[in-house]
């Protein structure tokens, strides 16, 4: 089997993990391609900061990529019909280059754009949270700080962990993120900001909140916010529901509140339930009130509406596939798969991780559906040697072989060109005492000596 | 407004706040390693990794541990040391348990599930491993992360010993998770 995946995320990774851990020796090459110059996706460019023990998965990672038959080709767009690049560096490889060179291909390229809601057109003081994720992760399409310096009140869309991330990156002192993985540039606005309260608003009620345990706890510990107390008629259950162990947990969690008092600390943060955005303009956010009962019940709008003065407004409402990608489904926002197999794609194409379940899971999540997939393309190995499209020639692929575009190219960058710009980073970072200073492109091309 | 608002809430609660245990030191292991980017691509790289190189103990002196599939099928009977934990002890003999976080308690792909009697002897799980545990998939009532179990003596029961058992969302992981040789 000759297996080119698109993306190099926590799914890529898991799949290839468990491939050549299965695969006899001379059975077959993984080669993994990303758009960014970076491998591990997420891992790398969504993780928060302050969460250093998750990023540890990517020791694996390294494991995986010292296997001889594993390779990396970063700053690689895989791209449909029309060459695109998403990022200026970026070289582009159309998809049919993939498919004359590999006799199977897996699509693990995540979920990388922002849902927007309806009702909130973006602005200048209307932002998606990847942005803020991409601006203190340093990704290569990030747009630069929101405007914190003017922001006394933000208001964040939607109650998932991203969101709580956002919230804890605003609440938390500069002081205790410096250590973390946060690039300079970021502390610095972080130092300026004038965030003095942020809410966290969403439509559902508390026993349908989109968070987990660990990240309401992280928020309710922070040593210089406290949260607003939430009614305590909001955190009955309905009659004759089924609670949970976890969505319990989380329950006491919100019934006790924060550990400092509300109002005690310099920021403060609430839960808005059960509140919708209608409309932002001028400042003023106005929210329609909701009512769901419980898990099984549709959110109601009560015919009440409220408004409040807000300076920024973040959504956090999820994320989906990029709509010109291959086999994107519009229904599902990302591609359709069954056991791992793209429906309605050829023999020998598979999507995992982000972008077959959709913008949904934890690692743990992701890793399991990886092994899964890779049982899938593991069973299916018989076919191994025929390219997916063929161009004659003896009708099978070189194990060797490398797309044409990218021979000798020096823009692609290896795993150990990834290696290189790693150590680069944490000892930079160990120069000022942090666990790592990340590179620009322009710091990478310095370093590899490429320009 | 809002200072308004905080003040007169400020003042009618009187909750004491709770005491936590402390969270758990930053330990940024990848400064320890080393990336040595030798020949092409014939390169080494060691990562002391904080789950590493336990010890076995001599045949016969260690603890029993009898690893077993969700359907209660024996994957692999081993011996420990008094101390070492069971996420260590699977990958020192290559029973597949992932380790994402390599036991720093923010994954939960360590989940195991214990016999009642062992898990009753354990220590109640904190805080910190019972949020992992929140998203661990097949939780049961006696699951703990397999990170945090540590091995001892008057945990084992008859001739099995410690009896480990995966859960059924990873029964598909395989047993022997080494690489192929190369
Ligand atoms: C902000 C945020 C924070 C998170 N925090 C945590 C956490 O603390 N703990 C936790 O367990 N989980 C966390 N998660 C979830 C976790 O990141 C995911 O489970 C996991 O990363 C999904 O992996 P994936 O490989 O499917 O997707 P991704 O990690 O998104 O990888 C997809 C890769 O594909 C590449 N790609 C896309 N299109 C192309 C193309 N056309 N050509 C080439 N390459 C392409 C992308 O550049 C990217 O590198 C977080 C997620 C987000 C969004
Ligand atoms: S290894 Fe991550 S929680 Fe045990």
């Amino acid at each position: 089997m000759k297996l080119a995946i698109v993306g190099g995320g926590a799914s890529a990774f898991y799949v290839a993990s468990r491939l050549l851990s299965r695969l006899p020796k001379e059975a077959g090459v993984v080669h993994v391609y990303d758009r960014l110059w970076a491998p591990h996706g997420l891992v790398r460019y969504g993780v928060a900061p302050d969460h250093p023990e998750v990023k540890n998965c990517t020791h694996k990672f390294d494991e995986v990529a010292k296997d001889p038959r594993f390779r990396f080709f970063g700053n690689v767009n895989v791209h449909d019909n029309i060459p695109q690049k998403a990022f200026s560096q970026n070289i582009p490889l159309p998809l049919s280059s993939i498919y004359t060179h590999y006799s199977h291909v897996l699509f693990a390229t995540g979920c990388p754009l922002p849902s927007f809601h309806p009702s909130l057109p973006q602005s200048e003081s209307c932002i998606p949270a990847l942005n803020v994720v991409h601006w203190y992760t340093q990704h290569p399409a990030n747009q630069g700080p929101p405007p914190l310096e003017t922001a006394k009140h933000v208001t964040l869309i939607g109650n998932g962990n991203v969101a709580l991330d956002v919230a804890r990156m605003l609440l938390t002192s500069p002081d205790v993120l410096r250590k973390y993985d946060v690039p300079s540039t970021v502390i610095d606005t972080l130092e300026r900001s004038a965030v003095q309260h942020v809410s966290i608003a969403a439509r559902r009620g508390p026993f349908d909140a989109a968070f987990t345990t660990k990240e309401i706890r992280e928020l309710i510990k922070l040593p210089n916010a406290s949260m607003k107390p939430i009614p305590e008629d909001w955190l009955v259950p309905a009659p004759g529901a089924k609670i949970d162990r976890a969505k319990g947990r989380i329950i006491d969690l919100l019934r006790k509140g924060s550990e400092q008092r509300y109002g005690s600390t310099a920021k403060t943060w609430s839960l808005d339930f059960f509140r919708s955005p209608v409309s932002f303009e001028g400042g003023k956010l106005t929210l329609a009130h909701t009512t769901a009962i419980s898990p099984s019940t549709r959110v109601v709008p009560t015919g009440e509406t409220s408004t409040v003065d807000t300076d920024l407004v973040v959504t956090s409402i999820g994320f989906k596939g990029d709509p010109t990608s291959p086999f994107y489904d519009p229904e599902l926002g990302h591609m359709r798969t069954q056991a791992g197999r793209v429906q309605g794609a050829m023999e020998n194409v598979y999507g995992s991780g982000w972008a077959a379940m959709g913008p949904k899971g934890v690692i743990v999540a992701t890793m399991m559906d990886a092994y899964a997939v890779a049982e899938t393309i593991l069973g299916d190995r018989e076919k191994s040697l025929t390219p997916l499209k063929s161009l004659g020639g003896d009708g099978t692929v070189d194990l060797g072989s490398v797309p044409g575009e990218l021979v000798g190219n020096t823009g692609v960058l290896d795993y150990d060109d990834w290696k290189k710009i790693d150590a680069a980073e944490i000892s930079r970072g160990e120069l000022v005492g942090k666990e790592r200073e990340r590179l620009t492109w322009g710091e990478v091309q310095a370093l590899l000596g490429r320009h | 407004m809002l200072r308004a608002g905080l003040k007169s809430l400020a003042s009618t609660s009187s909750r004491i706040p709770q005491a936590f245990p402390p969270r758990l030191a930053y330990q940024p292991a990848r400064l320890q390693q080393t990336w040595r980017v030798a020949q092409r691509r014939s390169f080494h790289w060691s990562t002391p990794a904080r789950h590493a190189g336990i010890e076995r103990p001599e045949p016969g002196t260690g603890i029993k541990i009898t690893f077993k599939d969700s359907k209660g099928s024996v994957i692999k009977a081993v011996e420990a040391n008094e101390g070492d934990d069971i996420l260590s002890v699977a990958h020192e003999y290559d029973v597949d348990l992932e380790g994402a976080c390599e036991g720093s308690i923010a994954c939960s792909t360590c989940h195991i599930i214990l016999e009642e009697d062992t898990f009753d002897r354990l220590e109640e799980p904190g805080d910190d491993e019972n949020d992992m545990l929140d998203m661990a998939f097949g939780l049961t009532d006696t699951s703990r992360l397999g990170c945090q179990v540590k091995v001892s003596a008057d945990l084992a029961n008859g001739s099995e010993g410690i009896v480990v058992r995966l859960p059924s969302a990873t029964r598909n992981m395989f047993v022997d998770g080494k690489k192929a040789a190369h």
